[in-house]
């Protein structure tokens, strides 16, 4: 499926039309490719698994990446006076004075608190990454875990928090520790569902890498969940997205899972 | 004869006429709820509308299965995490006030609280505790944690969510002593701007004997403040 919908705020590259999968934010298109546990893309030849059904050559991985982004910081400052009325609006709609003392500036506040909160949208995997890849002849499991992650609900845009885990088997290649946390960043400041980003976060480190296996585990709390709606104060969703030989083999898994409760 | 007849002609009447501001009465209470429901309605649309602007301002795709009732799931969320400003002490606290022989503290803590900071309309939320020293009159203890939710639920800044709830207590029971001490992390603080992680803030009220007698005090904090 191809999502060819151009907003007007992308000044930036055309949308690829040959890949058959893309990372865009509430486009996940289920293509993931598995690690071939091979070395140039260009030449692996079938997909493994049930669920690959496209064939992406090295090309198209970058060239998806480009995809990413769909706003700058001149989008964000020519939208925050639309935005900041909006937030207007909705304060007067609650009932609110927005001309008291602690609310005056609080439109503008809120619409740039609010482009922070979804400043992945300005941002791409390969600015990121393209510098921290290192030969290394390491194949054992590489976990960072803990990670602080903070998200936006798409359905209520109310706040998700908690902790991502990451492991990997490296297959010859190393990224550098911080930049999975970047990666985190980037998918976590968005719009999102945590199925979502969760398999956004494997993928992108699969198509960096691609390593041997990749797993994530995200342990995060729903204000939408807490706050309003059921109101269960300590409901945590877990979701996880194992790829490679973590789904495969049973024991790597385990050594994972067990890792990251230690 | 023609006296009686006309009493109950009179009474008739009367009745007629009564039947008729009964009629009245409710139809203009009708159409003060009708208005008053469109009213609702007509605000809620407003703050729909204005999370469509919000969405798309911020480059999303509107029409993405995943957006497209958003504008609305979020208006109402955000009427619900408002909805303190519709609610009064008075309206809880009316039944629930009782005479009691009891002068010693009475403390409800750890009430999970959850509120919107007013400058960056970002959730904060935390606990409260709260003690007061009865005057012969107690309060049902769940009402300490209704008039908490009364004043949480609005748009806040916490040191003036702490006074006002002391206040309403202090008003409504007339007691020798309220203290109020609430403990809260902000996700302005959190998720943008400085990002400090574990990060909270602590504000307290103190009125009556809790203000003027140390002892009081230490004894409300050595209570509740234990880890």
């Amino acid at each position: 499926m191809e999502h060819s919908k151009q907003t007007q705020y992308s000044s930036n590259e055309k949308k690829d039309t040959g890949d058959g999968g893309s990372v865009l934010n509430g486009h996940f298109d289920g293509m993931v490719k598995r690690p071939a546990g091979g070395t140039v893309r260009a030449s692996a030849p079938q997909p493994l698994g049930a669920e690959c059904g496209s064939h992406r050559s090295a090309a198209s991985v970058m060239e998806s990446w480009r995809e990413e982004r769909t706003r700058s910081v001149e989008d964000n400052e020519m939208s925050l006076p639309s935005l900041a009325a909006a937030y207007t609006t909705i304060l007067r709609g609650l009932g609110e004075d927005p001309q008291r003392q602690g609310l005056l500036k609080t439109p503008w506040r809120a619409a740039t608190a609010m482009q922070f909160f979804t400043k992945g949208y300005q941002e791409k995997i390969i600015d990121v990454l393209n510098d921290a890849i290192f030969d290394e002849d390491h194949d054992e499991m590489v976990i960072v875990k803990d990670i602080d992650m903070f998200s936006m609900c798409e359905h209520h845009l109310v706040p998700i928090f908690g902790r991502v885990h990451i492991g990997y088997l490296p297959n010859k290649r190393v990224l550098g520790l911080s930049k999975l946390a970047r990666i985190v960043e980037i998918y976590s400041r968005r719009l999102q569902v945590q199925e979502r980003l969760t398999k956004q976060i494997a993928v992108a480190i699969t198509e960096a890498l691609q390593p041997t296996g990749v797993g994530v585990v995200i342990e995060a709390t729903h204000m939408c969940m807490v706050m309003r709606g059921v109101q269960k104060m300590n409901s945590k969703t877990v979701t996880s997205t194992m790829l490679g030989v973590f789904r495969e083999d049973p024991k790597t898994r385990d050594e994972f899972l067990t890792l990251i409760r230690s | 004869m023609e006296n009686h007849h006309a009493s109950e002609m009179n009474g008739v009447v009367a009745e007629y006429l009564n039947m008729c501001i009964e009629s009245k009465h409710n139809d203009l209470c009708k159409k003060e709820k009708d208005s008053k429901d469109s009213a609702d309605a007509d605000r809620l649309c407003n703050i729909e509308k204005a999370y469509s602007t919000v969405l798309s301002e911020l480059g999303e795709d509107v029409d993405r299965e995943g957006l497209l009732r958003t504008p609305l799931r979020a208006a109402k969320a955000m009427q619900f995490l408002t909805k303190g400003y519709k609610e009064t002490t008075q309206d809880i606290l009316n039944d629930a006030i009782f005479d009691e022989n009891h002068d010693e503290m009475v403390i409800v803590k750890d009430i999970d609280l959850f509120s919107l900071c007013e400058h960056h309309l970002v959730p904060f939320f935390g606990k409260a505790h709260i003690a007061y020293l009865p005057n012969k009159k107690v309060v049902g203890l769940s009402k300490l944690a209704r008039i908490v939710e009364i004043y949480s639920r609005r748009l806040q800044v916490q040191e003036r969510l702490t006074k006002q709830i002391a206040s309403a207590i202090s008003e409504a029971l007339e007691p020798a002593g309220v203290a109020v001490v609430i403990e809260a992390v902000h996700m302005c603080m959190v998720m943008r701007g400085v990002q400090k992680m574990n990060a909270s803030t602590v504000t307290s009220v103190m009125l009556g004997s809790f203000h003027d007698d140390p002892k009081t005090r230490k004894e409300f904090l050595a209570l509740t403040m234990r880890k």
